[in-house]
């Protein structure tokens, strides 16, 4: 049965490949993306909202007047929010968090995890530098309590105490924690959380734009073979693999 | 050369022609009362159901009220042949994420034997919707769902007077789904392809239907259930993957191409700040294509463009790129001379552009090709306030930005590096975005012209977190 499908199979799939995919060639496909009319305002507004939501708040304003397009947010409030980011970045977490508050109390108050991670991050400051005695204060008095509320807080909790535990931490199970990732990863969070209070988005629009053309052309392939982009960096047209 | 810069010319020439319409299609909707507020020669335009159809209907046995919203069964029922079926006028749309229609039952009769669903073009209408192939209903008087035969399958609950129930197809996951009083009851594989009618059917005596095909508010929430499809289309498209920093490239991209130099700087100072620091891949990545050629001339002829200063740019051209602006015919020619003329309609001085256009345009009038656009400069003299006419959009801001982006791409062309100057017409971005656009089309086409294309707009739109 299976050498026999092995003779028989292999010319039977190509022909069914052949018939049941469309073949669109280069030509006929530059016609179809010449008929697509995208405009300008809208490719605009696409660039500010991604200068806007990163944080570029310099090249944003500049962007507003070389281009003529209206920010979704007020620009003034990107500056706060990447003072706290940056502050975050940097380790000074303190700072941050009195920012952060500055800027809207409710942020922390109805983030709990949020804040949790906030004073994790913290704590992670405090050993990074060698102050145990202080970490340990800390860890009892600010973080404990929060443990008790929630259990996925107590096993982060325990994870960052047991940096403790080792000499060389770098190295350690849990080392990954003082990587500079983990500062960026509660940066980033920070960062949406402000973004939301301020109902925006907390991701800029091009990079799902991007995903949505890789996920859109494969599903394209299962259907037709026609010219690609394969390089979404260059964005060249690469010819149907017939 | 001259040939391929004309082709830069004349693709300007289209852009201005489309904002023309486009300008003129808006001045008309303000007017008009279509719903989805496409006109009919919009490609994504289609009819929907707006009533019942009275022509084919099922004889004696329907009873269709004036206002064609309403469908009683007027007779005593004899046998299963004379089921009162009645269609909608038109097909529902398909070029949409999801079709929904909704009934209210008026009154149950004497045994409720009413039906919602959905028909193929041919059905035969004495046959309650379900019970012949190509066809599905939800029947009220036993809560089954009827699908290509007579035997039902379980599915609901039952429905009678006074309940809404509705009828929608998920053109995204390919299936119908029903609604009682607002919420879902469950959803079937559509498993046909082609046009479907709503169908409501009535069988026994009193029952009397209403259909709301959206000229009143619905019972379900459509627009939640919309975004919840879509919420869960954009998980699916989530989780693909993207080289990191793609995005920054195309922005970057983005700023050089148009000359937006400024911007540019600001972005790559602020990027060699931030954490952690972004490399510059100068050597790959659309930047390649020499998008910085000329950069700081670009920059400044945008400027004056968007100043309104054609004077001055026109001059910046001929010390720089004299080859560009030599043929006083060609289309990059007429786009400044235009320009020029509309500038000074701007600050009134009249006289002056009636002067400016004898010279002008009587030169370009020869050229048939662009009459329309001639005409549409002309006809700003016509107005007294001619911002508020029907050639008012040459006074935007578009119309400079279409001219300092024909310049730009003009200059662009004059790289000697650049193999192919059709290169020279779109960024890399929106490369991208014609691309991911006739994905979705044909897709769509595909697929029997099902489910919904790439819209930008709405994209955009959604700015706000729900």
């Amino acid at each position: 049965m299976s050498v026999f499908w092995f003779v028989l199979g292999r010319p039977a799939d190509f022909e069914s490949m052949a018939s049941s995919k469309k073949v669109i060639t280069r030509e006929e496909w530059e016609k179809k993306l010449n008929d697509v009319k995208i405009r300008k305002e809208d490719m605009n507004k696409l660039v500010m909202n991604f200068l806007v939501t990163e944080g570029y708040v310099d090249a944003a304003e500049k962007f507003r007047l070389e281009s003529g397009t209206e920010p979704d947010i007020d620009l003034a409030t990107i500056t706060d929010r990447m003072a706290v980011k940056k502050a975050v970045q940097c380790g000074n977490v303190e700072d941050a968090i009195e920012k952060v508050n500055d800027l809207n109390p409710e942020i922390l108050d109805t983030n709990p995890q949020l804040f949790f991670h906030l004073q994790q991050q913290r704590l992670i400051e405090l050993i990074r530098n060698g102050k145990v005695a202080e970490a340990l204060e800390f860890a009892q008095e600010e973080l404990a309590p929060r443990g008790e509320e929630n259990k996925s807080f107590l096993e982060e909790l325990e994870r960052t105490v047991a940096l403790l535990a080792f000499d060389d931490v770098k190295n350690c199970p849990v080392g990954d924690l003082l990587d500079i990732s983990q500062r960026l990863k509660t940066a980033s969070e920070v960062n949406a959380a402000i973004l939301t209070s301020q109902s925006h988005e907390k991701d800029p629009k091009l990079p799902s734009l991007l995903k949505m053309l890789v996920w859109a052309q494969n599903s394209l392939d299962e259907k037709a073979a026609y010219p690609r982009i394969n390089d979404v960096s260059t964005a060249t047209l690469e010819d149907p693999a017939i | 050369m001259a040939q391929e810069n004309d082709a830069i010319g004349f693709y300007f020439l289209d852009l201005w022609r489309l904002h023309s319409k486009s300008a003129a299609s808006a001045a008309a909707a303000t007017t008009s009362s279509s719903a989805s507020g496409l006109s009919p020669e919009d490609s994504e335009f289609e009819e929907e159901p707006t009533e019942l159809d009275t022509v084919n209907s099922s004889g004696g046995f329907s009873l269709v009220g004036a206002d064609k919203l309403s469908v009683q069964y007027p007779s005593v029922n004899l046998h299963g042949h004379d089921v009162g079926v009645v269609q909608a006028n038109k097909p529902a749309p398909s070029k949409r994420l999801i079709y929904y229609f909704e009934i209210y039952v008026k009154n149950a009769g004497a045994r409720g034997q009413i039906a919602i669903g959905f028909t193929s073009p041919g059905f035969k209408m004495r046959r309650q919707p379900g019970w012949e192939a190509n066809s599905y209903g939800y029947h009220g008087d036993d809560g089954l769902l009827y699908r290509g035969h007579g035997k039902g399958e379980s599915f609901g609950p039952t429905y009678s007077t006074g309940d809404t129930v509705g009828g929608g197809i998920n053109y995204a996951a390919q299936e119908f789904f029903f609604t009682k009083n607002g919420m879902i009851v469950g959803n079937v594989q559509k498993d046909v392809k082609g046009p479907l009618f709503p169908t409501v059917a009535v069988h026994s005596q009193y029952e009397e239907v209403l259909v709301n095909f959206g000229q009143e508010q619905f019972a379900f929430d459509l627009k939640a259930f919309e975004a919840e499809e879509r919420a869960k289309q954009q998980a699916t498209i989530d989780n693909v993957a993207i080289p990191q920093n793609a995005s920054y490239g195309i922005v970057r991209s983005y700023l050089q191409y148009y000359g937006y130099e400024e911007t540019l700087e600001l972005f790559d100072m602020s990027s060699k700040s931030t954490l952690p620091p972004i490399s510059l891949a100068e050597e790959n990545g659309c930047t390649g294509e020499g998008n910085s050629y000329a950069i700081d001339h670009r920059k400044t002829l945008r400027q004056l463009i968007r100043r309104g200063e054609i004077d001055d740019a026109f001059c910046k051209l001929q010390q720089w790129y004299p080859h560009l602006v030599q043929d006083d015919k060609s289309a990059l020619c007429f786009l400044l001379h235009c320009q020029k003329f509309i500038e000074l309609v701007r600050v009134g001085r009249l006289e002056d552009a009636v002067a400016f256009g004898r010279t002008e345009f009587e030169k370009f009038y020869r050229l048939t090709e662009v009459h329309d656009l001639v005409k549409d400069c002309a006809a700003l003299l016509a107005y007294e306030q001619p911002l508020k006419s029907s050639v008012g959009y040459l006074l935007g801001d578009s119309q400079r930005e279409i001219v300092a982006d024909a310049v730009n791409a003009m200059v662009l062309s004059t790289n000697p590096n650049i193999k192919d100057s059709k290169i020279c017409l779109h960024s890399c971005l929106e490369r991208l975005l014609r691309q991911l656009t006739t994905c979705f089309l044909e897709k769509r086409s595909l697929n029997g012209d099902q489910g919904e294309a790439f819209d930008l707009r709405r994209i955009l739109s959604t700015y706000k977190k729900a």
